[in-house]
C-alpha cells in the first residue's frame, strides 16, 4: 500500500491506496474481530439460558440502579472522548487533555462501581463464578468487558501522555482517534450486556 | 480525520438521545407486559443506541464506505450464527 505524507496545519496528513490511514483501517479490522469475540461469549450465554428451563437468574443480587449508573457513565465517556477528538481538530490541545482526562476518570468510575461495589457485594454474599451457571456467565461477560475497559483506560492514558510531547503530537495525534474508536466499541458492548444481565 | 459535519452540538444531541433511550429501556423492562415483547423492544433500543454511537461518534455516517463494510462483516456472521443458534433443537424458544 503506497503512502505519502504532507504536513498541514501542524498535523501530518497520510494518504493511502484505500484513502484510509493504515492505523485506522487496522483498528476497524481489530474491532471486527472483537465483535466476534464477544459474540462467542454472548452466544454461549444465550444457549445456556434458553436451554435451561430452571434458569437461576440473579435472584435479586444485581442492582438495576447501579447497572444503569454504569451505563450512563460509559455513555458520558463516549461523549467526552469524541469531544476530545473535536477539540483536536480545532487545535485546542488543552481541551483535548481535559476531555481525555474526563474519559479516563469516567472509565475508572465504571471499574470502581463494577469491582469495588458490585463484585465486592457479590463476594461478601459468597456469590462466586462457581455458584451457578448465571453467575459463571455474569463474571465471564462482565470480567472480559471490564478488562477491555481497563485496556481502554490505559490506551487513553498513553494518548494523554503523548499530548504533552509537543514535537511528537502532530505526528501521533491519530492515536486519539484510534483510542476513541476502541472506547466507543467498549461502550457498544456494554449497551447489550446491561439489558441481557440486569433487565431480563 | 477531519469531520467538520460532526460538531459539538451533534455530539451532545446524540448523548441526550443515548441517555433518553437508556432510561426508556430501564422503564420498559419494569413493565408488566410479555417478557418476549420486552426482550425484543429493549434489544431493539440497544441496537438503535449502538447504531447512533457507530454512525455519529465513530463517524461511519461520513467516513469511507469501506469502513462500514468492515464493520458490517462480523454482524452478518453474527446474524448467521444467531439463526443457527435459535433454530437449534437444544434451544427452547
Amino acid at each position: 500500500m503506497s503512502t505519502a505524507h504532507a504536513a498541514t496545519a501542524g498535523h501530518v496528513q497520510t494518504t493511502t491506496a484505500t484513502g484510509i490511514p493504515n492505523g485506522k483501517l487496522g483498528m476497524w479490522v481489530f474491532l471486527a474481530s472483537e465483535v466476534m469475540f464477544f459474540t462467542g461469549l454472548i452466544g454461549a450465554y444465550i444457549v445456556l439460558r434458553m436451554g435451561n428451563p430452571a434458569w437461576p437468574g440473579s435472584d435479586g443480587h444485581l442492582s438495576v440502579p447501579l447497572g444503569t449508573a454504569n451505563t450512563f457513565i460509559l455513555l458520558c465517556s463516549s461523549a467526552t472522548v469524541v469531544l476530545a477528538l473535536g477539540a483536536d481538530q480545532e487545535g485546542a490541545i488543552a481541551n483535548v487533555r481535559g476531555w481525555l482526562l474526563m474519559t479516563i476518570l469516567l472509565g475508572l468510575a465504571f471499574l470502581g462501581i463494577k469491582i469495588g461495589v458490585e463484585y465486592a457485594s457479590k463476594i461478601e454474599h459468597h456469590i462466586f463464578p462457581s455458584t451457578n451457571v448465571f453467575w459463571s456467565c455474569y463474571y465471564t461477560l462482565t470480567g472480559f468487558h471490564g478488562l477491555h475497559v481497563l485496556a481502554g483506560v490505559i490506551f487513553n492514558l498513553w494518548v494523554l501522555a503523548t499530548t504533552f510531547n509537543g514535537s511528537a503530537w502532530p505526528d501521533q495525534h491519530r492515536r486519539l482517534e484510534f483510542a476513541g474508536l476502541y472506547w466507543h466499541f467498549v461502550d457498544i458492548v456494554w449497551l447489550f450486556l446491561f439489558p441481557l444481565l440486569y433487565l431480563f | 480525520m477531519t469531520h467538520p459535519a460532526s460538531g459539538t452540538r451533534t455530539y451532545l444531541a446524540i448523548w441526550v438521545w443515548l441517555a433518553g433511550l437508556m432510561l426508556l429501556s430501564v422503564v420498559l423492562a419494569q413493565l408488566a407486559i410479555s417478557k418476549t415483547a420486552i426482550v425484543l423492544i429493549v434489544l431493539g433500543l440497544s441496537t438503535i443506541k449502538a447504531l447512533l454511537v457507530a454512525l455519529y461518534y465513530m463517524h461511519l455516517k461520513i467516513d469511507r464506505r469501506l469502513l462500514t463494510f468492515i464493520a458490517l462483516v462480523p454482524f452478518i456472521i453474527v446474524l448467521f450464527a444467531l439463526g443457527v443458534l435459535c433454530s437449534s433443537r437444544f434451544v427452547r424458544l
